[in-house]
């Protein structure tokens, strides 16, 4: 099956959700449950943290299915956007310990091409964005990565980094300056 | 030199927008920003811009199937029983509402009262009801549509028969627009429906509230696809 026709499935699903279909929820369930939950256990190191957020973001889904427009966001984008805020709130509610997640594991990542990984939805935005990053010094490039797959705040960027957080704040500043005038052209 | 200050700082708004995305901002930020998504569109525009591109560097996160318990757990919280259901007795007994429909105007009258007790008047916002009309002109459903709670209570009204495999669904028509999934409904007992934030504008009076047969679990196309078994129009009491 094609990446379009799972869009497309997964948006209709979503539309069920809205009209309170449990069997259509199960669906999404099962085609996005484990891409979000790598997602959770990335952003909050914890198992059972973790586990919780995924529950609560099915169940926000199971609530807010009604509100997902097509024209704004892709079902995917829509899905990891709502599982990523869940996760952050958890993290900066502070009933995570955050197990810190080694410094290394980010620059493992960044240097991973994104073929070599499971994509579940090819789009052109995501192409360009490769494409843009590139464009960003190292690392600006490196600060809004480790942003938005481990949701550290500023503060915590800057430590990562041992830089002041002022530095830190010009770099991805600066970084999302250039991004949005590349993603523009 | 003072990076904080010097970057973007006339125009802090953009940066809030991705900031937020990005996942930078602290819970006090995050919350100011969640105010703004929801009273200023130019910044939630911003924020689904950068969503809509952002979002894609989480595809590099390798997938972990998650334990079946959670989605035993998402199951079991679904399960339980709206409020609603659990307390009202009466209201959930088939043969009162079977008694109901034996009659036509002065038992809708009944009804309609008893419906004034569901939708739990002394709030603040008035009910608005809806007699649900087979195309005989037999009522089917009796709706009450509470907008302090964003709820539409649907209670049957007659016995029906059959169509155990198919689905009752419940959809709103404004005046002149299209018809919007309000959910399904049980023709066999009353179904209390949260009726979604955006569309609650929808739910007042002169809109029309139908009821489809669908195939189980809803229509597969969030449009209306089967017959309307009834329907009627929302009135202030």
């Amino acid at each position: 099956m094609d990446a379009e026709t799972k869009r497309r499935q997964l948006a209709a699903a979503i539309a069920r959700v809205a009209g309170g279909d449990r069997a259509a929820l199960r669906l999404v369930y099962a085609a996005t449950s484990a891409k979000l939950f790598g997602v959770c256990l990335r952003i909050l190191g914890d198992r059972s943290e973790a586990e919780d957020v995924l529950q609560e973001v099915y169940l926000t889904v199971w609530r807010k299915a009604a509100r997902f427009d097509e024209s704004v966001a892709s079902p995917i984008t829509w899905l990891v956007a709502i599982t990523r805020n869940r996760a952050i709130d958890r993290l900066r509610s502070g009933a995570v310990a955050r197990a810190s997640v080694p410094i290394e594991a980010a620059g493992d990542i960044a240097d991973a091409g994104p073929s070599a990984i499971e994509r579940l939805e090819a789009s052109d935005e995501h192409t360009r964005l490769d494409g843009c990053l590139e464009e960003l010094e190292t690392r600006q490039r490196a600060a809004i990565r480790a942003a938005v797959l481990d949701g550290l705040t500023y503060d915590e960027l800057a430590r990562r980094s041992e830089v002041p957080l002022g530095t830190m704040k010009s770099w991805i500043r600066r970084g999302l300056m250039k991004l949005r005038a590349c993603l523009e052209r | 030199m003072n990076d904080d200050d010097t970057i973007g700082s006339g125009e802090h708004g953009d940066h809030a927008a991705a900031e937020y995305v990005l996942g930078v901002l602290s819970a006090a930020e995050r919350r100011a920003a969640e105010l703004r998504i929801e009273r200023e569109p130019a910044f939630a525009a911003e924020v689904a811009f950068w969503e809509a591109r952002l979002v894609g560097l989480a595809d590099q996160v390798a997938p972990v199937t998650p334990p079946a318990e959670v989605w035993r757990r998402i199951e079991a919280t679904l399960a339980t029983p709206a409020p609603f259901v659990a307390r009202a007795g009466l209201l959930q007994s088939l043969a009162f509402w079977r008694i109901c429909a034996i009659g036509a105007a002065a038992v809708a009258a009944a009804s309609l009262a008893a419906l004034i007790y569901v939708a739990e008047l002394p709030r603040a916002a008035a009910p608005l009801l809806a007699r649900l009309d087979q195309p005989s002109g037999q009522p089917e459903f009796l709706a009450a549509a509470n907008p302090a709670d964003g709820s539409v209570t649907v209670v049957p009204a007659a016995l029906l028969t059959g169509q155990q495999q198919r689905s009752y669904e419940l959809w709103v028509i404004p005046p002149g627009g299209p018809p919007h999934s309000l959910g399904l409904v049980d023709p066999e007992r009353p179904v209390k429906v949260v009726v979604p934030p955006e569309l609650l504008p929808h739910v007042s009076a002169g809109s029309t509230l139908a009821i489809t047969l669908e195939p189980p679990g809803g229509s597969p196309t969030g449009k209306p696809t089967g017959p309307v078994i009834a329907n009627g129009k929302l009135a202030s009491l």
